[in-house]
């Protein structure tokens, strides 16, 4: 449930937020929100890696269907990369890589600025 | 270990975050490029996708409406000029701004600053022809004499930067994000450095190649096979017109000395072969309705984006349409409600150079008659993307600057030359076209033309009150025989330009006997006009067809003439081929192929349409004949230019065994039929390797017609393979690389009926539909309805944009 609580927030500040800001902006607020919600290394690493690259690469996507442009095929030819459809994938892989760095950044940092707390009974 | 673990992971996101925000080699930023939100992607969409109801940009008076037709014709409705040219500069912004900058860059010798030292050579050309330094020149002269053109230029540059201003990063054009750069502000000395840009793309001269064979050849040999006016001399202006003006008299000085050298430095780049133009205007007495017809077709580099870009620009008091050139104000190539124009280039050798003996190594003065002058340094600083600034010297001189000196370009360390150049004076071409755009008669196109300098331009006219006219507007020095021909001493004062030819002794002609006026790059005139003229570049085939049809026909029709703007009749070919057969004789290499290919150019009959095989055979053989007769001349060793296909005709058909045939060492006495077996020897080894490698020889599969971007490694941006006709010589004049870059004719009768279509597409972005959705109708001779709309017609538009005024 974490999991997809993260995955889901994620997602939400990458659809509101990156049209505003570029795209390191959305990495230092995805390492935000890790610090803030500190959901444990995997599950940032895993959230943060698949909400920023299912984000990328749907609207990459979304935006090829939409408007039928050339322009990938086009772009892919002048960067040599086969094809449109391989840069949609690369899309989603840098959106992956930025948001899965990110999050996990947030989330080791959490721990160890996170104090142990002293007024716990620990047993023993 | 926590800490450790955290450190690493932290450099791994910086330097993610860190190498996808810097360019790698030539590839540019990944990040923002990649970025859904922001990078290419956001490119894909379409104008009318992401269309606005309402823009409000500063400094507007009035509200200003543009509507868009379905093909993405802006059609600018303001209440008074001001208003109109600012709406003019932040609507081509809007679609053309990478465009419209990069050209300017370009004329500015500033590419480097985009793609790095590749660009370095190209830039000190550029910058030591002077472009900008006539640019500030035409700057100064609008502060000085024309403040009310400086105004609209002063408003369409802010309307451009209202648009820089608000431009987001995900709209900002796709070129500029894979350079890896960022627009900067316009100006109205970058709207005049576009002006001076279109003179460097028509003029040129080839004063250095003519000096040299003058010591080759000899003058007699040079005046046979470079005769100053052709046998079929079929001019501009009609070849019967009578000059009723006092010439400015000039007389060839006596004793004169051209310096007498052999140049092994380079040419300056010439325009590319196949640049010029066709314009016509056929009175009513001549068509179907009774209303004159003009047709305008300027035949340039085909690039995308488009060199032109179409609108419509009104006020209360005119409404123009036609081509407008993305960075300059007004059409340049239209018609209003009363008027129509057009354009080709008109060059008469504006280029001159001039020796310069300098006192000493500093070169702070030279030598002019007994004394000597001081000269001005010009410090061009060229900025260099991922170096240091490069610093190139410019010596100024009163001719012009001198363009080849020891820094640049010149194995000779001893010669120095300046270039004299109508583009280096002050002048006003903008005024021209602002008040063509609202003339209402010929005497207003006549006030308009005499504000115009440079790129000399024959300029067609109709009106709707039933006048033609054609006037060759540009400024002209006058000039005693062969002055400038060749190049010229500086030390000498009688080598120096002393007088231009008046405006009204330019040729021109009004509403001729014969019924039509045109023409397409030929000489302007018949040898009786009295002052000297000279080109090398003069064409001689579209003009006689287009004036032999123009002749022959009767009750034209607005189709007939885009049916003649069409026509793929090679003259050339009709001329030549007759010709070479003959030459060949019985000689038929014993070869399948060539029997096939003999009888397909038997069987051709001269029309250079996409899917004939015979211009392809005859191209070939031509050209490799062409290259068998002159091919020794490469042996002088230094830069010639060869006679025209015209001159080398005729030498072939007149004078088949003449010593001219027979250039070079070899043992053989060489004539002019062996050149022709030669040729079809190696056209028919050329066709069955094309036949080979890629089957089809149809002449469109074999011209390659290329829209090409303006980068060109950005090959996919550009349209190759158009199936489509024509070649360099022919009306249709679309050859693999140039062609008719703009199609225009237009009916003046009581509703004007016009018609245009260009080579590419309203938007400059190769992510939108509108990018090159002209080039299939192009290839196919059709047009779209370029009829002029009112402010309330809404039917059949894209969308409205309402601009109104910024607080």
């Amino acid at each position: 449930m974490k999991f997809f609580g993260f995955l889901i927030l994620t997602i939400l500040i990458v659809v509101f937020a990156n049209p505003f800001i570029p795209y390191w902006a959305v990495m230092l607020a995805l390492a935000l929100l890790a610090i803030l919600l500190n959901p444990g290394n995997a599950i940032a690493f895993w959230g943060g890696g698949l909400g920023m690259g299912l984000s990328w690469l749907g609207l990459s996507l979304y935006l090829s269907i939409q408007t039928g442009s050339p322009l990938p095929e086009k772009i892919a030819s002048i960067f040599g990369v086969g094809s449109g459809t391989i840069l949609i994938g690369i899309t989603g892989l840098l959106g992956f890589l930025f948001g899965s760095f990110s999050s996990l950044t947030g989330s080791l940092f959490r721990k160890i600025t996170k104090k142990r707390p002293d007024n716990l009974y620990r047993g023993g | 270990m926590k800490y450790f673990s955290f450190i690493f992971v932290l450099l791994i996101t910086l330097a993610l975050g860190y190498f996808a925000s810097v360019p790698i080699g030539p590839a540019p930023p990944m990040g923002p490029l990649m970025d859904p939100n922001h990078g290419f992607w956001q490119n894909m969409y379409s104008e009318d996708e992401i269309a606005e109801d309402e823009i409000a940009i500063p400094g507007l008076q009035g509200t200003v409406t543009v509507t868009y037709d379905e093909n993405l014709i802006p059609h600018i409705f303001a209440q008074n000029e001001e208003d109109l040219y600012r709406v003019q500069g932040y609507v081509t912004a809007q679609h053309r701004l990478w465009q419209m900058e990069f050209q300017t860059m370009a004329a500015a010798g500033r590419i480097s600053e985009i793609v790095g030292p590749i660009a370095l050579e190209l830039d000190r050309m550029t910058r030591r022809k002077g472009l900008a330094y006539g640019a500030e020149l035409g700057l100064a002269y609008l502060k000085e004499k024309d403040p009310e053109t400086l105004k609209l230029v002063e408003a369409y540059a802010e309307g451009v930067n209202a648009y820089i201003d608000q431009i987001s990063s995900a709209q900002l054009p796709v070129e500029y994000k894979i350079l890896n750069y960022r627009p900067e502000k316009w100006s109205g000395y970058k709207s005049l450095l576009l002006l001076k840009y279109m003179s460097d793309m028509l003029v040129g001269d080839r004063d250095l190649e003519y000096s040299n064979l003058r010591k080759i050849l000899g003058e007699e040999l040079l005046n046979k096979l470079f005769p100053e006016f052709p046998v079929d001399n079929d001019p501009v202006i009609e070849a019967d017109k009578v000059w009723d003006f006092e010439p400015i008299q000039v007389t060839k000085p006596d004793s004169l000395n051209f310096p007498n050298d052999e140049w092994v430095i380079d040419p300056l780049p010439q325009p590319e072969e196949g640049t010029g133009s066709n314009n016509w205007a056929v009175s009513g007495k001549k068509t179907k309705n009774g209303y004159p017809i003009l047709a305008n077709d300027p035949h340039l580099s085909l690039n995308l984006p488009s060199l032109w870009y179409s609108m419509q620009l009104s006020t209360p008091g005119h409404s123009v349409k036609g081509a407008t050139l993305p960075g300059a104000l007004g059409v340049i190539s239209g018609f209003n409600e009363n008027i129509a124009w057009g354009v080709t280039n008109a060059t008469k050798d504006a280029r001159d150079w001039y020796k310069i003996t300098f006192k000493d190594e500093t070169r702070g003065s030279y030598k002019y008659g007994e004394s000597w002058r001081d000269s001005e340094f010009r410090i061009e600083e060229i900025q260099i993307k991922g170096q240091e600034s490069f610093i190139d010297t410019v010596v100024y001189t009163h001719y012009g600057p001198v363009v080849y000196d020891e820094t640049f370009k010149s194995e000779r360390q001893d010669i120095n030359f300046a270039l004299k150049w109508t583009v280096h004076e002050g002048s006003n071409e903008q005024k021209t076209f602002l008040m063509m755009n609202k003339a209402k008669n010929h005497a207003d196109y006549n006030a308009a033309l005499d504000n115009y300098t440079a790129p000399a331009q024959n300029f067609v006219f109709a009106s709707k009150s039933g006048d033609i006219a054609m006037r060759i507007q540009g400024k002209f020095a006058v000039k005693w025989k062969e002055q400038g021909k060749f190049f010229m001493d500086g030390s000498d004062p009688r080598m120096e330009w002393k007088e231009y030819i008046p405006n009204a002794h330019n040729p021109s002609t009004l509403n001729p006997e014969r019924g039509f006026v045109s023409s397409a790059n030929q000489h302007p005139v018949d040898p009786s006009y009295p002052y000297y003229v000279f080109d090398n570049s003069y064409e001689h085939y579209r003009n006689r067809r287009l004036n032999k049809r123009l002749r022959e026909m009767e009750n034209i029709t607005v189709d007939d003439m885009k049916a003649l703007q069409f026509d793929d009749y090679y003259l050339h070919a009709a001329e030549a081929l007759p010709v070479m057969i003959n030459l060949l004789g019985s000689y038929l290499p014993n070869d399948e192929s060539a029997k096939k290919y003999m009888q397909e150019l038997k069987s051709w009959d001269f029309y250079a349409d996409p899917n004939q095989k015979g211009p392809t055979l005859f191209s070939s053989w031509w050209s490799k004949t062409y290259n068998e007769i002159w091919k020794e001349w490469a042996e002088f060793g230094v830069p010639v230019v060869r006679p025209s296909n015209y001159q080398t005709v005729k030498l072939l058909k007149e004078e088949p065994a003449s010593q001219i045939f027979d250039w070079g060492n070899s043992a053989n006495i060489e004539t002019a039929s062996d050149h022709v077996k030669k040729g079809f020897e190696l056209m028919v080894e050329e066709m069955k390797k094309w036949e080979e490698d890629e089957g089809d020889y149809a002449w469109a599969n074999f011209k390659r017609t290329k829209i090409q971007h303006l980068v060109p490694q950005f090959n996919s941006f550009s349209v190759e393979n158009v199936y489509t006709g024509g070649g360099s010589g022919i009306l249709n004049a679309t050859g693999s690389r140039h062609g008719a870059s703009w199609r225009m004719v237009v009916e003046l009768g009581s509703d004007i009926q016009a018609f245009g279509i260009y080579p590419g597409g309203q938007s400059g972005n190769p992510g939108s539909k509108f990018y090159a959705n002209f080039i299939s109708k192009w290839a196919n001779g059709e047009y779209l309805n370029f009829n002029l709309r009112k402010p309330d017609d809404s039917d059949a538009s894209l969308f409205i944009t309402t601009f109104v005024p910024k607080p």
